[in-house]
């Protein structure tokens, strides 16, 4: 702990890249991984937050907690902190299991939602006030909060205080007031919520850079998957205090395991399946040939890996349909198309080529290995 | 035109209200500086009076315990009344009906009433036990039980208006119960607790119904000096300490209301 990281970075001027080395090390020297087994956490009689919930995330890992508001990711994120104790399960973080320890004795920080910067305090005094109560000496803690002001490039928004802060920067200065602690591990609570999507999106991508400049750990709750797949190395989709999928974005965008997972990452296009032979699958849109039969009773057709063809084409698993509603979007068109009874989303990039109109008569075509099929 | 004479109307129905708010209160000032020792006629602009203060051994006492009373009760009833508010904030989820009643009663409860009371169980318990004869430990009691529920309600309200995530912030910062306290509570509270003690202060200087119940034969403060000194009839000397009390309470009311305005951000 003597020699650090956020030091070692802010010695550095502007954004100069890490190498590959360097940030290898940051990550053995400072990352600390978590194990979570068993977790439960009721509230009241019959509110279950967290329904015994077993997790790993990695040393350095960017790490999601997704779900709707209610599914417990915010009660597990207050259980890392230590703002919650639950009532079964045990927590390690860094090998150190912490179940028990009282938030101000554990190596975690938080980036709040509503960002809770004290508002007695100007914002120099902000950034200093975790290596106060760590008991650092005045001179070490002006020195560490320049070298974070640096890092995050806060400029002269250290010396104002709080209450001449935009939203952005007040989010920057709590991220700012999280890292100079150097914790074992950053939680983040929808830190980027309450902005402008413009301001956001930028936003995200320095926390980004930050957490793989630092190779920290960051845990990062949300409920935009959209965002989640943008930051992450791993996600955890949460539903009902349960974890529903863990996986890499692709893998849990294009392989939900469930319709919870699928209809959450943002899919429309589920349908039962009502009969197989083998890889022949029946659905409301008629027969498919998928490259694996699956084991599961739903099939999700992705709006983007479709084919959208002009007329009536006849082929293996082309499908007749009239255009029901066309949404043009300039990079992309959305359509609602209509087989019999049935509508399906496909999504068709514009490439300057004819795009058909409501009401046309027009052929999608699946590709067999674009098929998945997943559990109710 | 008519709208006119309405605005004019009801203007001069403002200055109505503040000439019958702070007429007497002119008139008694003015004559604290009258020359002459008729309360009828003015005769020109004079300190004799309060000099004549300055040498009445019987006031300068009576200043004397309206000043202790009034700094010890608003001390010791900030200490408690700041306990009871962060009390009723952290609780402040579950059903505090009958409390905030109990908080609120001596409140409305007629000056009159709490001071029979409090005399009643002083007697009783001196009675019982010989502890708190009639005197100024008996008055600090009894005025720290009035001002409690100001105190109490002004660092509630304090409380209630931050964003309760900042303890959170506080417990994850590394801070124990104690830094809590001492680093964020205590200074985000601070302006609470400086409006909380004038309020407190003001309410004690101005006190006399519950002071006179409750005070023994050598713990008469200024309100209850005039009271007994008037009985022989109002002399200028009377108005000279009636006018440095309001000079002194509209003070502490000022310094008062300027903290509890200041808002967070």
């Amino acid at each position: 702990m003597s020699e650090t990281i956020t030091a070692d970075v802010a010695d550095q001027p502007g954004a100069t890249p890490v190498t590959a080395e360097r940030q290898q090390e940051a990550a053995t020297r400072k990352a600390s991984s978590i194990e979570m087994q068993g977790l439960h956490k009721r509230f009241g009689r019959d509110t279950v937050a967290l329904d015994g919930v077993d997790l790993d995330i990695q040393a350095g890992e960017f790490f999601t907690l997704l779900g709707p508001s209610g599914c417990g990711k915010t009660t597990l994120l207050r259980i890392l902190a230590g703002l919650e104790e639950p009532d079964a399960g045990s927590l390690v973080v860094g090998g150190k299991t912490v179940t028990e320890v009282p938030p101000h004795r554990r190596s975690v920080n938080t980036v709040f939602q509503s960002y809770a910067l004290f508002p007695h305090l100007s914002v120099r005094e902000n950034l200093a006030f975790g290596l106060k109560m760590r008991g650092l000496p005045a001179a070490r803690r002006n020195a560490k909060v320049d070298e974070i002001a640096g890092f995050i490039k806060l400029g002269d928004l250290v010396e104002r205080r709080v209450d001449q802060l935009s939203g952005g920067q007040r989010q920057r200065i709590a991220l700012a007031r999280a890292l100079v602690c150097e914790p074992d591990v950053l939680l983040l609570d929808e830190p980027l919520s309450a902005l402008d999507a413009g301001l956001r999106s930028q936003l995200q991508v320095e926390l980004l850079r930050v957490q793989k400049r630092l190779g920290m750990t960051f845990v990062f709750v949300t409920h935009d998957q959209q965002e989640a797949m943008v930051m992450s190395d791993r996600i955890a989709v949460l539903n009902g205090g349960n974890i529903q999928q863990v996986g890499a974005p692709r893998e849990v965008y294009e392989r939900p395991v469930n319709a919870f997972v699928a209809r959450f990452m943002g899919h429309d296009n589920l349908y039962p399946i009502t009969a197989r032979h083998g890889d022949r699958l029946t659905t409301a849109l008629g027969e498919l040939t998928a490259e694996e039969g699956g084991e599961g009773e739903l099939l999700l057709i992705r709006p983007e890996t479709l084919d959208v063809l002009p007329g009536e084409v006849e082929g293996r698993n082309h499908l007749q349909a009239t255009v029901a509603e066309r949404l043009y979007r300039g990079s992309h068109a959305e359509f609602r198309l209509e087989i019999g009874e049935t509508t399906l989303q496909a999504t068709v990039n514009n490439r300057g080529r004819h795009l058909p109109d409501m009401g046309d008569r027009v052929t999608v075509v699946v590709a067999p290995e674009d098929l998945v099929t997943l559990s109710e | 035109m008519r709208k006119r004479t309405l605005q004019r109307g009801l203007t001069g129905f403002w200055w109505l209200t503040v000439a019958f708010l702070y007429l007497p209160l002119a008139v008694v000032v003015l004559f604290s500086f009258n020359a002459s020792n008729s309360a009828a006629s003015f005769s020109g602009l004079s300190l004799r009076w309060y000099r004549r203060l300055m040498g009445n051994e019987e006031i300068l006492s009576a200043f004397a315990n309206s000043m202790v009373l009034a700094i010890t009760s608003s001390v010791i009833a900030l200490a408690i009344g700041c306990l009871i508010g962060y009390g009723m904030y952290r609780h402040r989820h579950r059903k505090l009906g009958w409390l905030i009643v109990l908080i609120y009663l001596p409140i409305v409860l007629p000056d009159i009433v709490f001071g029979i009371s409090e005399m009643a169980f002083f007697v009783q318990i001196h009675d019982w036990t010989g502890l708190l004869q009639p005197g100024l430990g008996t008055m600090i009691i009894a005025h720290v039980t009035f001002q409690i529920p100001f105190v109490a309600l002004i660092v509630y309200s304090r409380f209630v208006g931050l964003d309760p995530t900042l303890f959170e912030a506080a417990k994850d910062l590394y801070a124990t119960p104690v830094r809590r306290v001492v680093h964020f509570m205590l200074p985000t509270i601070k302006p609470a607790l400086i409006s909380a003690f004038f309020l407190s202060f003001t309410l004690s200087i101005d006190d006399f119904v519950i002071s006179f119940f409750t005070s023994g034969p050598e713990s008469a403060t200024l309100p209850i000096y005039i009271w007994g000194a008037i009985k022989k009839g109002v002399s200028p000397e009377i108005n000279a300490i009636a006018a440095l009390m309001i000079g002194a309470v509209a003070v502490a009311a000022t310094i008062s209301l300027a903290f509890s305005r200041r808002r967070l951000t």
